[in-house]
């Protein structure tokens, strides 16, 4: 069986093509919405319960979720669940307790480091802005490079101009749409994508299972180690129990405070509803992880039954495991579908681009530009910086996703540059909202703590006998670990000399 | 531990759950999306 073999055709092309113009008509609809900078990052805070969860979802299932899902899943087995189990189960918490989300909605901010200007001061939002915006454009920096796997492995299409183009113009359009609609057209091709991509996940999801087998779906592979397959904490599954103890403190801390969905909860009409939002998406962030975690399983047990498919991915020139997937569903879903499930896929790709790139965009308007010039800039002002800032980091993508490779496997390299921005921000806000004495000098600590995660995609965290010290996971939670205990001593040390409310705006 | 019972478990949860859940958030997203554009045309001091 040929590798790039495919069921994509001229059909499949032609609903790809016409889907993804779809997004831009609408940016270019809801133009006339967009009043002021409220309505354009948040869309008037005006979101009800199931547009929110839609939107949330929309976001949070992109095509690079599924590439790095399927690709844990292609590499590990039934034991990569364990990472959607307790990703559900912090969100769940969020949901059930309020934790953070239910202050910073109730509080009116727009986004996180608004919140360390209210609390810490301006410097602090400052630097906060600056290293969240680093780490949240890093860790975007490698879904171009996702997608065009995605895209080669789908279409058999494997002329590398081509698909630099290709990838290219799709960039193109979610900057136009992003620039004219904000979040009110984010929100409306969310919706579109929730409904299209969720749809062809389940049947999807059906297709794959009757290939493999149901029964041989919980059958590890005869080349695979059967407890690593299944058990997690396993050490040859490639887990083991501290990348379990990363991936508690990883989601529950992105669940509350990761940008792009937070902005969903700020968005939310009250407090109440950015609650409920979360308690009912556990079960969509439940299904964007285990939902292409089962098709990379899938995957690699239809690869391991063709002894050439599974020489592709073997041996020094392998393919990348990245692959895995979208080969598999190139081979056993029908044409007309495959393009629908593309075109989902790329959709997906869009919404997820749409959302960070306004993240950051605002981020770097709001708290860089803004405090830097003392409040003196005026909407229009704002408004004009975050399109620039959309331009820029479009352009950096493009660059970036061209040469870097991830060192380890696509989640873990989004994982740590989360880490970058989470640690810091989980501790700072978590102590802002919670502990009286948490200063601004414990907070900057915390906040530069969390560069130490840029260690966690060094080229020293690649190969087989990497000592623990410096595989990526540990560098993850030790990030997090000193960006907690610099909060606490800091603000132990070196109290603030105003209350907390009275921080020199 | 029997892993292999969890992950069963685990996997038809997932697609009975979200298929529900997708089901009720497309009837109940499409009157939100009413309200949001209905809520956005109102002058700023309605709000």
């Amino acid at each position: 069986m040929d590798v790039f073999a495919t069921n994509f055709q001229t059909l499949d092309w032609v609903i790809v093509c016409v889907y993804i113009c779809i997004p831009v008509v609408i940016g270019i609809i809801v133009k006339r919405y967009i009043r002021q900078l409220s309505d354009f990052i948040l869309a008037g805070r005006s979101l009800k319960l199931f547009i929110a969860i839609a939107t949330l979802t929309g976001t949070e299932l992109g095509l690079v979720t599924v590439m790095y899902n399927s690709e844990l899943g292609f590499k590990h087995g039934l034991s990569a669940f364990h990472v959607g189990i307790i990703e559900t189960f912090c969100i769940l918490a969020i949901g059930l307790t309020g934790f953070i989300v239910y202050k910073l909605r109730q509080l009116r901010v727009m986004t996180i480091p608004e919140f360390y200007e209210m609390r810490f001061g301006r410097n602090v939002r400052i630097v906060g802005g600056i290293i969240l915006a680093l780490g949240g454009i890093l860790n975007m920096g490698l879904f171009l490079q996702a997608g065009a796997r995605f895209m080669m492995g789908v279409t058999g299409y494997s002329n590398p101009a081509g698909l630099k183009l290709f990838m290219s113009a799709m960039l193109i359009m979610v900057l136009i749409y992003t620039v004219m609609g904000g979040m009110v057209s984010v929100v409306l091709n969310d919706f579109m994508q929730f409904v299209v991509l969720s749809i062809g996940m389940l049947i999807g999801s059906m297709f794959a299972i009757s290939k493999v087998g149901w029964a041989n779906l919980f059958k590890a592979p005869p080349m695979v180690d059967s407890a690593s397959w299944f058990n997690p904490i396993s050490e040859g599954s490639g887990f083991g129990s501290l990348y379990v103890i990363f991936m508690v403190i990883l989601t529950f801390s992105a669940g509350a405070l990761w940008q792009s969905g937070t902005l969903r909860a700020l968005s939310a009409k009250t407090p109440k509803i950015a609650k409920q939002l979360y308690a009912w998406s556990s079960v969509s962030y439940l299904a964007r992880r285990v939902i292409p975690m089962l098709w990379g399983i899938c995957a690699f047990i239809f690869i391991s039954q063709s002894p050439k498919l599974l020489a592709a991915f073997q041996g020094p020139d392998a393919l990348n495991s990245q692959f895995g997937m979208p080969i598999f569903i190139a081979k056993v879903l029908p044409s007309g579908f495959l393009g629908l499930i593309a075109a989902g896929m790329f959709a997906a790709f869009m919404s997820t681009h749409d959302s960070y790139l306004l993240s950051w965009s605002s981020v770097i308007t709001q708290d860089i530009v803004a405090p830097l010039k003392k409040g003196k800039l005026s909407d229009k002002s704002r408004l004009l910086i975050t399109r620039i800032c959309i331009v820029a980091i479009g352009i950096f993508l493009l660059i970036w996703g061209l040469w870097f490779e991830a060192p380890v496997s696509l989640w873990n390299y989004m994982a740590v540059t989360g880490t970058i921005y989470l640690a810091g921000a989980f501790t700072v806000v978590t102590a802002g909202l919670y502990w009286k004495k948490a200063s601004k000098t414990g907070a900057k600590i915390a906040l530069y703590a969390g560069l130490l995660a840029i260690l966690g995609i060094g080229p020293w965290t690649m190969g087989e006998n990497v000592p623990f010290y410096l595989s990526d996971k540990f560098i993850g939670v030790m990030t997090f670990v000193i960006a907690f205990l610099g909060m606490i001593l800091g603000s132990l040390i070196f109290p603030d000399k105003t209350k907390p409310g009275e921080a020199k705006r | 531990m029997n892993w292999e019972l969890l992950w069963k478990i685990v996997l038809i949860f997932t697609l009975s759950g979200y298929s529900i859940l997708v089901i009720i958030v497309i009837f109940g997203g499409v009157g939100n999306i009413v309200d949001m554009l209905r809520d956005l045309r109102k002058p700023p001091d309605q709000e």
